[in-house]
């Protein structure tokens, strides 16, 4: 409390101390400077809703504000296009995406805090050794080993046709082990600052450890859980060249793979109908990073990079 | 496997110490104890055995090394399951078990196969290639030829190939019954009968229906077989591919050419320099790794690879941490709307990257796109982003630049916060300027804290194959490539993708994990270079 009161004082004194210069022009270039970096930033955004709406669909005849839209119809045409062409299977693409980013969020996060647990609650010998070969493995990203693991799906699914090539649950097993390093440290990290006083306690009531772990710490880091599901959804939801590599089939694409392949086709005049599938799928992760930006930012600092 | 190991992690846990209500020290009654061990014993027996029929599959397969990963990997964490002293381990199981055949087995196999030269005809090894080769057959010339009609067996089911048999007509007018697998049946003489033991006579489409399926089988004897030549002619197959294990020669029967194997370079090469349809896997040593180094047709292209990686993961790590900084140090002061003005900055990181991605590729169209066309409006010029190599370059790290520096401005914040101010304070009672502060205090003190972020976004950018790919497949094109073409801005984890996975190409998998490699080394060197940087790796003592 007091170091914030002084922390508050002493940025006044900077501030003071700072301005050598007339006021007035520092103010009016951080102003410019803001806007200059929001319209840099929100443009591409701005116009991609435009496109969405535009009745023509084609970058061509795109304008800033859609121009001759009589009904509410004419304003959805793009979204209704993106629906009803087969050679399109948006829903499906989309139902894939969140369906694998769902499940490796799920199991990633589980085995990871069970891990992380372990890691940070007990002492064993090889425990450091353990730790150290997580930290070496989760830095070489596992889109290194490709050509590996596409032979080992190949070899693995003529006998077990669930994690076979151009299945889900390959895609599911490959994101999951790529993930465990880095979220295990992410995690060990955070049951690490929960003070070890309030498991002994319940240990020394008779608890067992599995029911410490279940009921007191993940109450106590459910938000950290929160966190790094977050994390660990997006980062799946965002992946390219694995899902790209092992699934072949259109109707088994992820929504990034069947947007890259759309795209690849005929671009400038089927615009509308990519800015409208763009739109549905990129809104609802937005509204989760903006309500949950103070969170993430925390996850962020803690090591986890999306570029 | 790990389905079921994840199971019995919890299950094991809980158990052992459901019969301990006594405080921890004390053991469990031993009788729930011994039974306990009993079933997970039996539990891990049952799973060894499939892991272990599993295994040895894929072994006799020829996968020596993912059968034996497999099986080890189970054996040892069966060793974790049963061994007490080992119980804080088994919280790990289904994590290891993923990484080791996940991680750690491709990371390795990888290095392996960059000493082969598996690759589109030589995915086999010799005996599976000869075993290949042998089933291609061909029809001497001066064989018994002989004319066909097709028969079915009356009743058999619709999608029964076995159910197909030929009458055979030679030239003197004699027929046989040739069913599969049998020996040749003689037919009296004369036209086709519409039936014969059982099997009716196919005319029309439905002999046409059946040239589908039977144009690919042999009738008749195994060892002479008899298949279809044309639309109404048959005849005695021959073996074409012959291997001389003696002489190691391999011989081509229908041209009588002899291919000797060439065992180092997994080949079997005619005197003429013509080779045969399928050559085999064999270690070739450093030869990938040194047309690696060494290709003059590819060395030009890479070493433009390996300069545009370097160059590209620098200036985006650069640009993009100069902006969020600067965008950090504005937003340090609080001004009404700040919140929402941060709000509406962290959108472009927000977006999933592969769909700002296409956006940015959309407005920067040469034609039609909306920064193009206005820029030619206003200048009557505009760049040639996706043909020129350097406007492609540009492009790509302004969008880079888009994509990354809200993650810096979110990063400086949080790290400008921390700075304690009676840093400043005492600068300022020895008169240093804003200036000097900013370059003495602020970065110094910063770069301690995001130093670290900085070297991870590099080694990010360094294998980002998202903005390369979904930006311009990594064209330009570098004229003189052609087979994978290569482009002025691919990197080297695209120019990796295009050696193992590009359509149309030959997939080179043993040259791509040279590559591969060859990433890893640089990687880790910068990323042991990132701990020295944290002491991360120190860090890890009993009590961390």
């Amino acid at each position: 409390m007091s170091e914030n009161t002084a922390a508050a004082v002493s940025l006044g004194t900077l501030r003071r101390g700072g301005v050598s210069r007339p006021p007035s022009v520092g103010t009016i270039l951080r102003v410019v400077f803001i806007l200059v970096a929001l319209i840099f930033s929100l443009f591409p955004v701005i116009w991609i809703i435009s496109a969405a709406f535009n009745p023509s669909g084609s970058m061509v005849n795109q304008t800033f504000i859609p121009q001759n839209v009589e009904s509410l119809d004419e304003l959805l045409t793009n979204f209704n296009r993106l629906f009803n062409d087969p050679t399109v299977p948006f829903w499906s693409w989309m139902f894939n995406s969140l369906a694998v980013s769902g499940i490796t969020t799920v199991l990633t996060v589980a085995m990871a805090a069970v891990s992380a647990y372990s890691f940070s609650r007990f002492r064993f010998s090889g425990r450091r050794a353990l730790l150290v070969t997580t930290l070496l493995i989760q830095v070489f990203p596992n889109i290194l080993a490709m050509v590996a693991i596409y032979l080992m799906l190949l070899q693995i699914g003529r006998y077990i046709p669930f994690f076979a090539l151009n299945t889900h649950g390959g895609l599911i097993l490959v994101y999951l082990a790529g993930g465990m390093g880095v979220n295990v440290w992410l995690m060990k990290g955070f049951f690490d600052t929960v003070p070890r006083d309030i498991d002994e306690s319940a240990l020394v009531d008779g608890a067992t450890h599995w029911q410490t772990f279940r009921l007191l710490i993940v109450p106590l880091v459910t938000p950290v859980l929160a966190v790094v599901s977050i994390l660990v959804f997006v980062g799946t939801l965002n992946e390219f060249l694995l899902a790209r590599i092992i699934l072949t089939d259109r109707e088994k694409w992820t929504l990034m793979v069947g947007l890259f392949n759309f795209v690849s086709a005929e671009f400038t005049n089927d615009w509308g109908v990519f800015a409208a599938g763009s739109l549905i799928a990129a809104t609802p992760v937005v509204l989760l990073y903006i309500s949950l930006q103070r969170y993430i930012v925390g996850g962020l600092t803690a090591g986890a990079v999306k570029g | 496997m790990s389905a079921s190991s994840l199971a019995s992690t919890p299950a094991g846990g809980k158990s052992a110490g459901a019969g301990g209500s006594p405080p921890a020290p004390s053991a469990p009654p031993a009788s729930v104890s011994t039974l306990n061990y009993l079933v997970r014993l039996l539990l891990l027996g049952v799973i060894n055995a499939g892991v272990l029929v599993f295994g040895v599959t894929l072994i006799n397969d020829g996968n020596a090394f993912l059968g034996g990963t497999i099986i080890l990997t189970t054996l040892l964490l069966s060793v974790v399951l049963l061994r007490n002293a080992l119980k804080p381990m088994r919280w790990m199981v289904p994590s290891l078990a993923l990484v080791a055949l996940l991680v750690v087995y491709p990371m390795f196999y990888t290095l392996y196969v960059s000493f082969t030269n598996y690759s589109d005809g030589h995915r086999h090894t010799k005996s599976e290639a000869l075993a290949l080769m042998a089933a291609d057959k061909f029809l001497p010339e001066g064989a018994v030829s002989y004319e066909w009609n097709v028969y079915r067996r009356e009743g058999a089911a619709e999608d029964d190939a076995s159910a197909y048999a030929l009458l055979l007509t030679d030239e003197a007018g004699g027929n046989f019954f040739a069913a599969q697998n049998t020996a040749l049946e003689t037919v009296p003489a004369g036209d086709p009968p519409e039936a014969f033991s059982g099997y009716l006579l196919l005319s029309g489409g439905d002999r046409f229906r059946a040239l589908q399926v039977i144009q690919e089988m042999q009738f008749g004897p195994a060892d002479a077989p008899i298949g279809i030549q044309s639309r109404s002619a048959a005849g005695e197959f021959q073996q074409r591919w012959v291997f001389d294990a003696a002489r190691d020669v391999l011989m081509d029967r229908e041209t009588g050419a002899e291919y000797p194997a060439d065992n180092a370079t997994g080949e079997f090469r005619a005197a003429s320099g013509e080779t045969a349809p399928l050559g085999f896997w064999v270690p070739t040593g450093f030869e990938n790794y040194s047309r690696l180094f060494t290709s003059p047709v590819l060395r030009g292209p890479l070493v433009q690879v390996f300069g545009w990686t370097v160059m590209f993961a620098f200036f985006s790590v650069v640009t993009s941490f100069a902006l969020g900084l600067g965008m950090a140090l504005v937003m340090n002061k609080p001004f009404p709307g700040i919140r929402v003005v941060r709000s509406l900055l962290i959108i472009p990181y927000a977006i999933p990257g592969m769909i700002s991605i296409l956006i940015w590729r959309g407005m920067l169209n040469l034609n039609v796109g909306v920064i193009n066309t206005t820029l030619e409006n206003l200048f009557g010029w505009a760049p040639p982003w996706s043909v020129d190599p350097m406007w492609a370059k540009i492009a790509i790290i302004m969008v880079n630049l888009w994509l990354t520096y809200p993650y810096f401005m979110l990063i400086c914040s949080g790290a400008l916060q921390a700075i304690p101010t009676s840093i400043y304070e005492a600068a300022e009672v020895d008169g240093a300027t804003a200036w000097e502060k900013f370059w003495k205090l602020t970065l110094p003190l910063l770069l301690v804290a995001v130093g670290p972020l900085l070297v991870a976004s590099f080694t990010y950018n360094f294998n980002n194959y998202l903005l390369i790919e979904a930006m311009f497949q990594g064209g330009p094109p570098i004229p003189g490539t052609s087979a994978p073409p290569v482009g002025y801005t691919d990197n080297l984890i695209s120019y990796t993708f295009r050696y193992a996975f590009a359509a149309g190409g030959t997939r080179d998998y043993g040259f791509a994990s040279a590559i591969a490699v060859v990433i890893f080394l640089i990687v880790g060197a910068l990323t042991l270079f990132q701990f020295r940087f944290t002491k991360r790796l120190e860090e890890i003592g009993e009590n961390v």
